[in-house]
């Protein structure tokens, strides 16, 4: 091209334009295979890649202190938990990336659960083994299965459990959960609201100019 | 520079909805306007609207280093002060910016004068970007232009360009206020191109945003390392979650140091910096006296043209309401708009990054440039 434009070379839309949407409904959810364990040695004892294993492990253990339940002091967490069983749950701080969280050592004030064991939800997609897990985007790590961490309440202490105490497995190994049911959800409580109120008061039909 | 009328495409009002553009029209009145458009030659383009943009760009960033570390300047601009560290640290860490506007009074001759910079929350740009664009091609394809016709548009190809080096951090969240349907256009269209340009994008009402020990957080609690706000820093300043701001690990778009460029208290300051530019205008900050025939008045933080007091030259009085009398003011010479076909006549100047980026053009039948004023396209033809 010899003469040089003032304007764009080509101007696409990709999302603006509606596609003939395909809205997937809840319903005839199939369930999937996932794996829990209590360590990565252990899940590397059933013929995982070591290497995915700790990448499972380390990817719950991050995002322990974010969903796990929050509880206002130390008895009314053990009281779920058991003696010994919670620790003091730092300030939930940005990470830099997802895949090498830096938690905040600062203490929130509130007491959790210690995390007791792990869920992997990545290794059992055979075909899908290129994927290592340091290239995980969020979005794959969070779909359709996290990996997350897992606890074991006072009163039963051979069955896993989620953050939201949704029962996984009684024993290590291979189990089968619908991926509705364990989608971690933040453990504390946001508050909510705090930008809009100036929008609200001064009627406009938009906030730029 | 001229206004030439012309024949509006036949159906475009169904394109335009089926291209995700359904603020065309305005409480009843059209908002785009293909009924008529600008031509202006490539000289006037350049040298009076693409080059002078770029200057005045590079001349208000040179002011922030004032301005960061003068509480007098802080002060006059009316940042509250729990802020000044951290607008100071928002500039000394170059947090990146990605857009702004410049308005213009600009007739075809004679320097443009600067009247205004929107340099937090810009809009029209859809409208601009990609709308005026297709316009041009669908125009051009009908026959309807002469060929060779060209515009300063490069709008969407620059900021996508600015998307995939920016490295944001991902997933990046946009947010604007839920009933507003205009800002909620101007956000898809730009997470459309951060799209195309390989950015993991998610959308988040601004009033959804949530705080867990002064980290924002998205709606399942998981922290936000990345914004983009089409909300002014102004608000967020005085608002529950202000102090969020302070301890959230959050990239902001617009960073936060934009606060200073955006308010209209920087237009006095430009000009005691570099006064008798030829593209500024006298401005002071208002001390409250009667207006001079030939000045306007508007307020620090205002956007859309509300609140606005001139007076002209023959001393006619003009006001425009508006929902932003809560702050100072400052005071401005007149640079009149010019009229064509008894339209008033704005260009709205784009900034990418550091680059000018194209242009928009506002018509309205008062001196004054609102919301509802229409958009009209234009061309380049030498």
């Amino acid at each position: 091209m010899n003469q040089q434009f003032k304007r764009s070379k080509t101007a696409r839309l990709i999302m603006m334009v509606p596609a003939a949407g395909l809205v997937l409904a809840g319903c005839g959810e199939k369930p999937v295979e996932v794996q829990v364990f209590n360590t990565p040695d252990e899940c590397a004892a059933y013929y995982n890649p070591p290497a995915e294993c700790k990448a499972a492990f380390a990817e719950a253990k991050a995002l322990h202190p974010q969903v796990a339940p929050r509880y206002a002091n130390k008895q009314e967490c053990e009281t779920d938990f058991g003696i010994g069983q919670c620790e003091s749950a730092p300030v939930v701080a940005a990470n830099n990336t997802e895949s090498t969280p830096q938690q905040s050592q600062q203490s929130s004030g509130f007491f959790m659960p210690m995390m007791m064991g792990f869920m992997a939800g990545q290794m059992l997609n055979r075909g899908g083994m290129a994927s290592a897990p340091q290239q995980q985007t969020a979005s794959a790590t969070r779909s359709p299965v996290p990996n997350q961490p897992l606890y074991k309440s006072r009163d039963d202490r051979s069955t896993f459990r989620t953050a939201t105490n949704t029962a996984v497995a009684s024993q290590p190994g291979t189990t089968s959960i619908r991926p509705s049911a364990v989608q971690p959800k933040a453990g504390s409580l946001a508050r909510r609201g705090g930008f809009g109120a100036q929008a609200a008061r001064r009627s406009s039909s938009s906030f730029g100019g | 520079m001229k206004r030439i009328n012309c024949n509006p495409r036949p159906g475009w009002k169904a394109f335009a909805e089926s291209v995700g553009f359904n603020f065309h029209t305005f409480d009843g009145e059209p908002y785009w306007d293909e009924t008529a458009y600008y031509q202006f030659s490539l000289a006037q383009i350049e040298q009076d609207l693409e080059d002078p943009t770029e200057q005045l760009h590079q001349m208000a960033l040179d002011l922030v280093d004032d301005i960061v570390t003068s509480e007098q300047k802080l002060t006059q601009l009316a940042i509250p002060e729990p802020f000044w560290d951290a607008v100071l640290a928002s500039w000394r860490a170059k947090e990146p910016h990605l857009y702004g506007r410049m308005d213009f009074s600009y007739n075809g001759k004679g320097p443009a004068k600067l009247l205004e910079l929107n340099y937090d929350t810009p809009t029209s740009l859809y409208e601009t970007g990609f709308f005026q664009w297709v316009w041009l091609e669908d125009m051009l394809m009908r026959g309807a232009l002469p060929q060779g016709a060209d515009q300063f548009n490069s709008l969407q190809d620059k900021l996508q360009q600015a998307f995939s080096e920016l490295n944001l951090p991902q997933p990046f969240y946009f947010a604007s206020v839920t009933e507003s349907i205009e800002d909620k256009g101007t956000v898809d269209y730009l997470m459309d191109i951060a799209l195309q340009a390989g950015v993991n994008c998610r959308y988040i009402q601004l009033e959804q945003l949530g705080d867990i020990d002064g980290q924002l957080v998205d709606l399942d609690g998981f922290p936000i390392q990345g914004l983009f706000k089409l909300y002014p820093w102004e608000f967020m300043l005085q608002e529950d979650f202000a102090s969020t701001i302070l301890t959230s690990q959050t990239q902001f778009i617009e960073p936060l140091w934009k606060c200073l460029l955006s308010n209209k208290g920087i237009l006095p300051l430009l000009w005691q910096k570099y006064q008798g530019h030829p593209n500024l205008l006298p401005a002071f900050f208002d001390d409250g006296s009667n207006l001079q025939p030939g000045w306007l008045r508007k307020p620090l933080l205002s956007r859309e043209g509300a609140n606005i007091e001139l007076l002209t030259d023959d001393g006619k009085r003009l006001t425009q309401d508006g929902p932003y009398n809560d702050s100072g003011y400052i005071r401005q010479q007149l640079a009149a708009l010019p009229q064509f076909d008894n339209n008033y006549t704005l260009i709205g100047s784009w900034v990418v990054g550091d680059s000018a980026a194209g242009i928009g053009i506002r018509e309205d039948n008062s001196l004054i440039t609102k919301d509802s004023s229409r958009f009209v396209p234009h061309i380049i033809l030498d």
